[in-house]
């Protein structure tokens, strides 16, 4: 054939074949995946903002079923001030308070509704800080500089919204230590998701399974197959491997 | 064209019935083939990916009042064509005199991944596939190594007592590196310290990624997917607003929220407060005290991005996984059990109630 007669038949056949083509990817051909995974519901309750518990502001309801005032049932019983008695209400309260185990070293003893300084002074319910500050110095000066607790409403503090949130509005007064709590699902987005990458990479370990999953005892392995978790979303294998080094 | 089809014969432009034919079906093929190739974009509708609105948009910068005015409509109409939602956007401007700062207590965080999700939850981020501002890092205890961290931790509870949590984030860079390598001007720090992106500029090079140290970027490999009952009607057109597939996101300290005095919403979630907030400028602010009297620390100080972002402990550990509480607790005669410790007979503590004590 003579190149005059080949350059034509190559020019007859790009158009068919851009045809072909367009036509091969419009019906035939699959489309693209990208792993997106499944998606995820946290329910908007586990991480509504504000205060970490309900704080009592007044000295209302403590006992199951009560809506009066402390003082309305502590007028017919009073507690001695010295030994404790194992009680009759009040059961669920939990102390966990190292040594501070006496109802009366932070309830007034004589008016229910108020709590009482070492003085003698009552202060009420809403006003923790000014008690807790008696043994909790050192954090009640961090409190009061802004460096321990928790700020709601504004950054700046000349906003009237601006409202630093009192010591029981985060701490159970009797048991004040935080209680350790179920995180989260760890992610599974597509770079820092399940990189599910063989363990053994060309007869090594892989530096990247190495970086991105830490030993960690009693959590499932990451890239172990056959191990789907409860809590994992299940992504779909040949995820891309983990970019710039899994950091 | 036509040249190469008379090669040979005669060098003219004489035009025969047979080349005329030839020419005019590779053309014809030709113009097919290109009509096939660009025929999707019959598909877009002017409220979705493509409008010539969107198209000869100016730059963030450039834009009068009106232009933006404008802008806004459009991202309105386009989230309501899209999620049918209302949404109420607005261009918030940085305020004068206020320089914005983070500071993580570290000794607080107990790794709940509560700030991820109500970060997710506020800025419209896509639920499939996941993108998320904020990595909470999980590294063994006396070791601040990020070889050893691991953000993939699974745990029935946290903290586990051998290990501390990091959420990393932006860090707001004074110095930053994904500003510098952007070739289109999409991102840039604003006078109060915010990086920000304008998502209608970028276009998706993916440079700022690579550059940040701190990994905290992230890309929209397809068109993010949010279920429409999730969407916070609440936007900012360089925050929260929706993405378009192809453009880089990341966080932007809320500045919806912040730029209006309000917190961000990962302070908001954070259960210990182990996040502060505020404006450096302001000496008695929480951040200028925790400056001030903490012993701070920035992550990678030594690749020179001067963050605005900063951690510090305040006690060796959460009183409650200290190992020398734990020692005083055996020498008092407390016995650990799988709830917690309980406290010998006749203690006080233990006709108060159970005498329970969380670990």
């Amino acid at each position: 054939m003579s190149g005059a007669g080949r350059t034509s038949l190559v020019l007859w056949l790009i158009g068919p074949a851009f045809l072909g083509v367009a036509a091969y990817l419009a019906l035939v051909a699959p489309p693209a995946t990208i792993p997106i995974g499944e998606m995820k519901i946290i329910p908007s309750d586990a991480v509504k903002g504000g205060a970490w518990r309900q704080a009592k502001v007044d000295a209302r309801g403590v006992v199951a079923g009560s809506d009066r005032p402390c003082s309305e049932c502590h007028k017919l019983f009073t507690t001695p001030p010295g030994e404790n008695k194992a009680l009759v209400q009040h059961k669920d309260i939990v102390m966990n308070h190292g040594m501070n185990t006496r109802c009366l070293n932070c309830h007034d003893g004589d008016d229910r509704d108020k709590l009482v300084l070492h003085d003698g002074t009552t202060v009420s319910f809403a006003d923790t800080p000014r008690l807790c500050s008696q043994c909790h110095g050192t954090v009640y000066r961090d409190w009061q500089l802004g460096t321990h607790g928790k700020t709601l409403g504004s950054w700046d503090a000349k906003d009237e919204k601006h409202r630093r949130l009192t010591c029981n509005e985060c701490h159970e007064p009797h048991s004040p230590a935080y209680k350790p709590m179920k995180p989260l699902p760890a992610p599974t987005t597509l770079r820092m998701g399940d990189q599910s990458m063989p363990k053994e990479h060309h007869g090594k370990e892989s530096p990247l399974r190495r970086r991105s999953a830490s030993p960690h005892e009693g959590g499932p392995e990451h890239g172990e197959p056959a191990e789907p978790s409860q809590d994992k979303t299940p992504m779909e294998p040949g995820q891309p491997a983990e970019k710039g080094g899994g950091k | 064209m036509s040249i190469r089809i008379h090669e040979g014969k005669s060098a003219g432009t004489e035009v025969t019935r047979r080349s005329f034919l030839r020419t005019g079906t590779a053309v014809a093929g030709g113009m097919a083939a290109l009509a096939a190739a660009l025929s999707p974009l019959k598909d877009l509708k002017p409220e979705e990916e493509f409008s010539l609105e969107k198209f000869i948009q100016k730059h963030y910068k450039e834009m009068t009042p009106d232009d933006m005015k404008g802008a806004l409509d459009r991202i309105t109409r386009e989230v309501e064509h899209r999620y049918k939602v209302r949404p109420e956007v607005r261009d918030m401007r940085p305020k004068a005199g206020v320089e914005f700062v983070y500071a993580l207590n570290l000794s607080r965080c107990i790794g709940c991944r509560k700030c991820v999700y109500a970060c997710v939850e506020e800025n419209n981020q896509s639920r499939a596939p996941e993108i998320q501002y904020i990595r909470v890092i999980e590294m063994p205890r006396g070791t601040l190594d990020l070889e050893k961290g691991n953000h993939h931790y699974e745990r029935p509870t946290v903290p586990d007592g051998d290990h501390f949590y990091m959420p990393v984030q932006c860090h707001q860079c004074a110095n930053p590196p994904c500003v510098k390598v952007c070739p289109v001007e999409a991102t840039w720090q604003d006078d109060d310290g915010i990086t920000v992106i304008d998502y209608d500029w970028c276009i998706g090079c993916r440079y700022c990624e690579a550059a940040c140290p701190y990994w905290a970027r992230r890309f929209n490999f397809v068109k993010p997917e949010i279920p429409e009952a999730d969407i916070n009607k609440d936007m900012g057109y360089l925050s929260n607003r929706p993405r378009p597939k192809g453009v880089v996101e990341k966080c932007h300290f809320c500045l919806h929220r912040t730029r209006e005095g309000r917190l961000p919403a990962c302070l908001e979630a954070c259960p210990t407060g182990a996040r502060k907030f505020g404006n450096v400028l302001d000496p008695n602010s929480e951040v200028s005290q925790i400056l001030k009297t903490k012993r701070v620390f920035v992550l990678k100080e030594e690749v020179g991005t001067l963050p605005r972002f900063f951690y510090y402990f305040d006690e060796r550990y959460p009183r409650s996984l200290d190992p020398e509480a734990k020692q005083v607790a055996l020498s008092l005669g407390y016995t650990p059990g799988a709830g917690g410790w309980t406290p010998p007979a006749g203690d006080p503590a233990r006709a108060i109630g159970g005498g329970e004590v969380a670990r």
